[in-house]
């Protein structure tokens, strides 16, 4: 009977202890994990499958010297976002980071439902008919507005806003925080005074331009930049890489259909994909949505059921894409197979696919009239045999009409109606990633390389041209102003990690380098 | 003439000025660029970051704070293994540059 007391003590006792432990390891689990939330998972991505960063999962870190990945953790890693994490996190964190990324497989898609947007719906101005008549500060025209994603040191924290400059006096008029890394910045094309910013953790903030300040916010999603805004104002579409689906939204950010993105890829492979560009055109009352991997195109009708047109087999890893011809031809890069395809979004067809460089990552693309034909101009982020090229075609013919070599790798060509050149910025990772060149209109040739400083990228010029606009990223912490004819620098804007410059002009323009006068 | 002693002005004063400070301050930017900034930043350091920025500090106390870390006289894992890197050379150039930047 003692015996059988014991014994019953001790299964009780192990039976506790078991259960003690089984509870430490699950928070000591969900613990870490928040910790890789809240310091990893903005870049590389809430299910460890790389974003913007790469994946970090027991297959991808399969064999690295811990120590190595502890150093890198704590110095950060040079020539990209990686920022030092020593003295933000403790050695112990740190060590239980490496261990965790190593035995964490890729996670399934975490579940984030249309409930989910909705009770994430915050509301910072609830009267908004209380808001200023008129901008709070002096500014000609809202065109001449700049908006410049700042990502923050570390991704996240005070550092990460959407700033708004006034592209005459290159001042900062106003700043909106955004928690985590601001990454796109679209204008309402119907309503000057309203901008939507969207951040790497998939929340999307409403900003009344006139005030500046964030009048609502909603989460659509874990991680990814896909945002559009749609030509009438009255409708916002949002796509994230994680998990994989995209929600059309109302201009007061409420959710009103969600939509699963998966299809079959060109090889035949039903996949679910990430969201890729989302783009409203002034053409009709659409958008126009790429799925990475499934290489569909949706065009999504703006009404009842929103009922959904899909394009198939238009490429292998679609990622973004320009508009041309008054807002009915779709320009879409396709990385793997390194074509750019012309869609026609009238007949919802695929009209050609081009060979253009190698990698094509076309950024927010440029089209530019050179006499009497209208070019596409394409920034690679590949090197074609040895070459770096950006590749220009005829937009009407869809038709290669030259390679132009450039120093490096490029993401993102910036052209205007009134400014000589089409700037690109060159990214190849070493002293080169410092620079932007500067192509000639006429001659088709770099005639100038400007050293930013920092990472420099995505350049833009201001809605008059008469100002080109860099970010100096990663540790340059500026963008900088250059006169877009004399190419002198002419002023210098502080702010953390500046990434992506969004002109309002664009939606006078549509596509950087046509005409603000005449939509074509 | 006139041009003439124009130009041997120029001539004098910079390569007066190239021997006190120019050169080292331009290798200066290089290596804070490659080294420091990672951490420091150039003008300044994000608000959520625990590293002290480096511009417009003292010239005579950078050099003398880079010189303690590679000494291991004052002790930093990291400081220590990154200042280990440094000859007095970078270290009097990397002061120069950073002394000289106004803050942000």
């Amino acid at each position: 009977m003692k015996k059988a007391i014991i014994k019953l003590n001790r299964s009780i006792l192990l039976g506790v202890s078991s259960f003690i432990l089984s509870i430490s390891c699950v928070q000591a689990s969900s613990d870490i994990h928040k910790l890789y939330e809240d310091n990893c998972a903005s870049c590389h991505g809430s299910d460890h499958g790389g974003y913007l960063a790469p994946a970090l999962n027991s297959e991808t870190l399969k064999g690295r010297s811990p120590t190595a990945l502890r150093t890198l953790i704590m110095t950060g890693s040079f020539e990209t976002l990686m920022p030092p994490f020593f003295g933000r996190l403790g050695d112990k964190d740190i060590r239980s980071l490496v261990k965790h990324l190593q035995s964490t497989p890729k996670l399934d898609n975490p579940p984030w439902t249309i409930e989910d947007m909705k009770a994430s719906l915050k509301v910072y101005v609830k009267d908004e008919s209380k808001l200023p008549a008129k901008p709070t500060y002096q500014i000609d025209s809202m065109d001449d507005l700049i908006g410049v994603a700042a990502r923050g040191k570390y991704g996240r924290g005070s550092g990460s806003k959407a700033v708004f400059i006034n592209s005459k006096t290159h001042k900062i008029v106003g700043e909106i925080e955004t928690g985590t890394a601001a990454h796109i910045i679209d204008f309402d094309p119907a309503n000057e005074r309203w901008a939507y910013v969207k951040t790497d953790t998939a929340e999307i903030f409403k900003v009344d331009l006139y005030s500046m300040k964030a009048v609502r916010s909603i989460k659509t999603g874990y991680n990814g930049p896909g945002m559009g805004v749609s030509r009438d104002g009255k409708y916002v579409m949002a796509g994230s890489f994680v998990p994989h689906n995209a929600v059309i939204l109302n201009a007061n950010l409420e959710p009103l259909k969600v939509i699963e993105l998966e299809g079959v890829d060109p090889d035949g492979k039903m996949v679910s994909s990430d969201s890729g560009m989302i783009i409203g055109t002034p053409y009709a009352d659409i958008f126009a949505i790429a799925l990475e991997n499934a290489g569909q195109v949706w065009v999504v009708d703006l009404k009842e059921g929103f009922p959904i047109t899909k394009i198939k087999n238009v490429g292998r890893h679609l990622h973004d894409a320009f508009l041309t011809h008054k807002g009915q031809k779709l320009m879409i890069a396709s990385y793997d197979d390194s074509v750019v395809i012309a869609i026609d979004l009238k007949d919802r067809k695929i009209i050609k696919k081009l060979k253009a460089g190698c990698v094509p990552h076309v950024g927010g693309g440029a089209a530019v009239k050179i006499d009497g034909r209208t070019l596409g101009f394409g920034t690679n982020f590949g090197t074609c045999e040895n070459n770096t090229v950006v590749s220009v075609w005829d937009l009407d013919k869809m038709e290669l009409v030259k390679q132009i070599p450039v120093s490096g790798g490029t993401e993102s060509p910036a052209a205007h109606a009134n400014a000589p050149y089409v700037a690109v910025d060159i990214i190849t990772k070493d002293r080169r990633a410092r620079t932007i060149q500067l192509i000639d209109k006429k001659s088709f040739k770099v005639v100038k390389t400007l050293d930013v400083g920092g990472h420099a990228y995505f350049p833009e010029y201001s809605a008059d041209g008469k100002f080109l606009y860099v970010s100096a990223g990663y540790a340059g912490d500026e963008v900088v102003v250059y006169d877009s004819h004399s190419l002198k620098k002419v002023a210098s804007v502080q702010m953390e990690s500046p990434a992506g410059i969004f002109s309002r002009g664009r939606v006078k323009y549509m596509t950087r380098g046509l005409s603000p006068d005449e939509m074509e | 003439m006139k041009e003439l002693l124009t130009s041997t002005v120029i001539l004098v004063i910079l390569t007066a000025a190239s021997t006190a400070q120019a050169a080292s301050i331009y290798a200066g930017k290089s290596t804070a660029a490659a080294v420091c900034s990672q951490c420091h930043g150039i003008r300044g350091t994000s608000a959520d970051a625990p590293f002290p920025p480096l511009a417009g500090r003292d010239e005579e106390y950078l050099e003398m704070a880079l010189k303690q870390y590679r000494d291991k006289t004052r002790v930093s894992d990291i400081m220590n293994n990154i200042a280990g890197s440094l000859t007095d050379r970078d270290i009097n150039n990397i002061a120069s540059y950073y002394s000289r930047l106004k803050i942000r």
